[in-house]
């Protein structure tokens, strides 16, 4: 069953002369379960991608269906609500609030959405447990590695129980061994946990651990390949000119 | 904990500097509210004691309306009347008392009974000694008094002692032959004398001031009260001693001006938590996209900013109420001492009235959330995606040119008001063109700091050109501090004009009204009131002192005009032309003076036309004791004494005609060209010895006092206006601070690439003087219409007083700001310079 869908998809910055087509007709579904990496060069429209599936910003045609709801025809409250309820985001740069300790910061989805503090608490160092840091659950971001803070964002963006995983550029910020360890994670929420992921990387070792990999160039989808292991992954980038 | 208030404490637990500066900014306006209107109270309640003496515990009192002495027999009438137990006749005086002999107690209230009604009305049982019986108060009777046991002990007399009293023949000694039980009302020590002899004393010929009277147990109180009232008829009041309106009228103003102070002061608070809120949604944005990317509501970004606006508000609030309570006790203090010498009143303590704490509480909340409302606002706007972009323009600025436009309509609009005439338009002129001028204050960052740095960078060559860079790439940050810097500048620069044109023009009155060779006045310096006349004899003995030319003296008697006390000064026109005059207004002149000696004539003060909208050649009605009159103003005219006070003055033939008054409360006094000056003050003196109440000075003494006491207020007033620009440092030095922060890795760079830490502090010096720079440019030009507008505001009330341009409160200003700019740079110029360059440049 298809947890993302979209038709057509277009965004174009600024109008006339100036204008800068970000993202041109791009056509992608996405199933449950499913994680799907996507690259491409600088500039390519990946980020603009993610970010009107996420419904952060608004496409300038086309359609973005989630989860069966056409998101274009949603109030901001209710697009707030969706994402709130079945869109986790994991970004580069962590984003965890510097004052709350890893629980209360993974807790903050469900808190937001007005779950009960120690039901939110509960699940939230549930989550923590699962992504491996059960022993760090009062740690402040500042007393964590970026492999950790990564993870508390991993679990934050599962409390809640989400259909589709966001994550843009993931491992962007962290050394090869927390890549790689952060690229396992979300291979294992996808295969064990069941969430679609959609990731944008321009690590091709990243890029390996997914099933499919959609590779853009100018804002379109220029290949889109299902990949059984690295081997695989390879030969698509070299076929796209990625290596 | 909610997660709102979770982030909030730990954000402000975070910061620690900022949140202590912000909240500074708030505790300061809050201590000024709270602690000012917590000393008020006290003094006004310790006036009032003073003025009204005590009525005690009975069912009634009967005034004349116009609070002045009346017959006796009214007594008997108001016995009379059905539903009436008991009525007594009483004449009650407040006598401030002299230093010498100390009796402890700075004022008495000496009250008149009749010791044959008495005591039905107001039961005194005995606890030492005996009570005032009717021998008492027989003409030949041996002057005797009773006092409660407390107010004895704490004189220090005891039962046959004898006790001085100040009184219109100088002074009169009495025999305490007994004690009583009933306690004093507090703060007022009483002391019971003979009715006759209290009539004699303060020369009240028959009458007396109040009547006291109990009710039957069975009566209907309402009816009752208003059976004496349709008896007496519209002459006299029922129910209290009229208050002292135009003093507690006088508090009310003063309350109201150290409010506005003290919102002042919180609109310059407001400024420095806008900034720091709109610093902290900057910080934040990476924040506030998760949180929106994460399912936070608008409304929900919207709350959280709000939930710590709140708490910082409500730990400033909290802090700034015990502040204002130390502020309080400090103030009243000082003042104690100052006004118990000037007016020798009672002691006064701080007293919190529930306004006082709304007032505080409301206004430090307030203002808090309301400067945190616009960034909160702008947060809860920000898309998710614009707040995780890397970097984004600040879109305050975007509004920066559509706000300076609204300014300069503001201002255009409020000078166009300074000209309208009157003072309320001019005084929202003043607010106008201040609110105009921090709207338009972002943009006028650039060209007055374009200009200003030409100076700074002669100084600091290589540095001063970064530091002007570093303020003009956050225009709004800097706008918000101007603002807050040109709020205490133009504060300053008015008060200082206020001081100036007032100050100088008391000065004026003083040496025109006053300025005689000797001066006997009493040591109440307000006349109305509690101070004890002196009769004729004073004068007359002046009079006949060798080397004195002429005499003049001042009498006084209250009066109500269109339901207002007012004061009626009684002088004898012919010998007060002779050595002194007025300072005359409406065209009138020394020729005028003759014109009282005609009935039905007053000359009015400035204050007393401005408050009945009365003036020269105008006819009103005023309340005696003979019943109302008719009256027409021949001049107007100021003295320096009564310039505070609505004041007519009559002649003292008309004074004794209607008021019956005979007793001077102001004698003054000129030598006789070539006397021997030394030999005629130790004359004086002689007399004055007689008369413990007055106090005699002479002119260069004179002119001392009123020095001094002009050199205390322009004290008290300079460090208002020190106090009042104390919350523009805290804006300085948290921009500086937040803005050092900010630019940390930039710092890093700079040292790295071979800045020394000298150059680093002295652009963070360089960029405060300039920021200092823009709010006295802006202060300079806002405080001189305020200026004005103060001084006409004071004029409109009838003290007039030339306008004297405010040069010294401009350099004043100027100066506070260059302090200022350097004090507030210390800290984070250090900071800057202390930065590790390796640590700065990995700073995010």
């Amino acid at each position: 069953m298809a947890i993302v869908e979209t038709k057509g998809l277009t965004k174009v910055y600024g109008s006339g002369e100036t204008a800068v087509v970000a993202l041109d007709h791009v056509d992608l579904t996405l199933d449950a379960g499913e994680f799907v990496a996507v690259m491409g060069p600088s500039g390519c429209g990946k980020s603009t991608l993610l970010n009107l599936i996420g419904g952060l910003d608004a496409p300038t045609s086309g359609t973005v269906v989630i989860d069966g709801r056409e998101i274009s025809t949603l109030s901001d409250d209710e697009m707030t609500r969706l994402r709130r309820e079945r869109i986790g985001f994991v970004f580069q740069f962590f984003n965890l609030i510097p004052v709350l300790d890893a629980s209360e910061n993974a807790a903050l989805p469900l808190v937001l959405n007005g779950t009960g503090a120690a039901e939110a608490r509960r699940k939230a160092e549930e989550w923590l447990g699962r992504v491996g840091l059960g022993d760090r659950l009062r740690a402040r971001p500042d007393q964590l590695s970026g492999g950790q803070q990564q993870r508390v964002a991993i679990a934050r963006a599962l409390v809640s129980e989400p259909a589709l995983v966001l994550a843009d550029e993931p491992t962007g910020n962290l050394d090869s061994k927390s890549s790689e360890e952060i690229a396992s994670l979300l291979r294992q929420v996808s295969a064990e946990w069941g969430r679609a992921v959609l990731m944008v990387t321009h690590d091709p070792r990243i890029a390996a651990h997914a099933d499919r990999i959609v590779f853009m160039r100018d804002g379109r989808v220029v290949d889109d390949t299902k990949i059984a292991d690295a081997a695989s992954a390879r030969v698509a980038m070299e076929r796209v000119g990625l290596l | 904990m909610s997660i709102a208030l979770r982030l909030a404490w730990r954000y402000l637990s975070g910061r620690k500097l900022r949140t202590a500066l912000t909240t500074l900014a708030i505790v300061f306006g809050v201590m000024l509210i709270f602690g000012l209107n917590g000393v008020l109270p006290g003094m006004r309640d310790a006036m009032q004691r003073m003025m009204l003496a005590a009525i005690g515990e009975v069912d009634l009192t009967v005034t004349s309306a116009s609070s002045a002495p009346f017959p006796a027999e009214v007594a008997q009438r108001v016995a009379e009347v059905r539903g009436v137990g008991a009525a007594t006749p009483v004449a009650r005086r407040t006598v401030a008392m002299p230093a010498k002999p100390d009796y402890k107690v700075t004022s008495l209230v000496v009250v008149g009974i009749d010791p044959a009604t008495a005591y039905a009305v107001r039961p005194m049982p005995v606890a030492d000694g005996r009570l005032l019986e009717e021998r008492d108060d027989a003409p030949d009777a041996a002057p005797a008094a009773i006092a409660s046991r407390a107010t004895a002990e704490k004189m220090g007399v005891k039962v046959g002692d004898a006790i001085v009293l100040p009184s219109a023949s100088g002074t009169t000694e009495v025999t305490l032959v007994g004690t009583i039980d009933s306690p004093a009302p507090p703060g007022s020590d009483e002391l019971y004398v003979p009715l006759s002899l209290a009539q004699e004393m303060f020369a009240l010929g028959d009458r007396i001031t109040d009547v006291d009277a109990v009710f039957e147990a069975t009566a209907d109180r309402t009816a009752v009260e208003r059976a004496v009232k349709d008896r007496l008829g519209d002459a006299y009041t029922i129910g209290g001693i009229a208050t002292e309106s135009t003093l507690a009228a006088g508090f009310d103003a003063a309350a109201a001006i150290f409010n506005v102070l003290g919102f002042f002061a919180l609109a310059m608070g407001g400024f420095i938590i806008l900034n720091t809120f709109r610093t902290v949604v900057a910080e934040r944005r990476h924040d506030i996209g998760m949180l929106r990317a994460t399912g936070a509501s608008r409304r929900t970004i919207l709350g959280l900013f709000l939930t710590e606006s709140l708490l910082q508000g409500a730990i400033g609030t909290g802090l700034g109420l015990l502040a204002g309570w130390g502020f309080a006790v400090f103030v009243s203090g000082v003042l104690r001492g100052y006004i118990q010498g000037l007016m020798r009143m009672e002691d006064f303590g701080v007293v919190f009235e529930p306004q006082a704490w709304v007032l505080a509480v409301g206004l430090g909340m307030g203002v808090t959330v309301l400067a945190a409302v616009v960034p909160a606002r702008a947060a809860a706007r920000i898309t998710p995606l614009d707040a995780l972009r890397p970097q984004i323009g600040d879109v305050y600025e975007k509004a920066a040119t559509r706000r300076a436009w609204a300014g300069l309509a503001l201002i255009v609009v409020g000078a166009a008001l300074l000209f309208v005439g009157s003072t309320g338009a001019m005084g929202l002129g003043c607010v106008l063109i201040l609110v105009g001028m921090s709207l338009g204050a972002a943009t006028a960052v650039k060209p007055i700091t374009d200009a200003t740095s030409r100076a700074i960078e002669a100084v600091y060559r290589s540095e001063g050109g970064v530091a002007r860079a570093n303020l003009q790439r956050n225009p709004g940050r800097a706008g918000a501090t101007a603002s807050a810097v040109m709020i205490s500048i133009a504060l300053v620069v008015m008060i200082f004009g206020m001081t100036s044109s007032v100050l100088g023009g008391y000065g004026e009155y003083a040496k025109r009204t006053t300025g005689t060779d000797f001066l006997l006045i009493p040591n109440n310096l307000i006349v109305s009131g509690g101070a004890v006349g002196a009769g004729p004899e004073l004068a007359q003995r002046i009079r006949a002192t060798d080397g004195i030319a002429a005499v003049a003296t001042l009498r006084y008697a209250p009066a109500v005009v269109q339901g207002m006390t007012v004061q009626v000064i009684g002088i004898d026109p012919d010998e007060y032309g002779r050595i002194a005059s007025f300072r005359w207004t409406e065209g009138s002149s020394d020729a005028d003076l003759e014109r009282l000696n005609r009935p039905g004539t007053v000359i009015a003060n400035g204050n007393f036309r401005g408050q009945t909208g009365l003036g020269k050649g105008d006819t009103f009605t005023m309340m005696t004791p003979a019943g109302k009159r008719t009256f027409t103003i021949v001049g107007g005219g100021n003295d320096y004494i009564n310039a505070k006070l609505p004041t007519v003055y009559v002649s003292q033939d008309a004074l004794a005609e209607l008021w019956g008054v005979t007793t001077d409360i102001m004698v003054l006094a000129n030598a006789k060209e070539g006397a021997d000056r030394a030999a005629v003050r130790a004359a004086l003196e002689g007399i004055a010895r007689d008369y413990p109440s007055f106090a005699l000075y002479d002119s260069a003494e004179w002119q001392k006092v009123t020095d001094n006491l002009f050199a205390q207020l322009r004290a008290t007033y300079t460090t208002l206006a020190l106090m009042l620009a104390i919350p523009s440092l805290l804006a300085l030095l948290n921009t500086l601070a937040i803005g050092v922060l900010a630019r940390t890795r930039e710092i890093g760079m700079l040292r790295a690439v071979g800045a020394t830490r000298r150059q680093v502090k002295r652009m963070v010096v360089g960029e405060s003087l300039l920021l200092a720079s823009v709010g006295v440019a802006a202060g300079l030009v806002a405080g001189v219409p305020l200026s004005v507008f103060v001084v006409k505001a004071i004029t409109m009330l009838g003290l007039e007083f030339p306008y004297v341009f405010p040069w010294s409160g401009m350099a004043a200003a100027v100066a506070i700001g260059l302090a200022f700019a350097g004090l507030a740079a210390w800290y984070p110029a250090r900071q800057a310079a202390k930065l590790d360059v390796i640590r700065a440049l990995r700073y995010e």
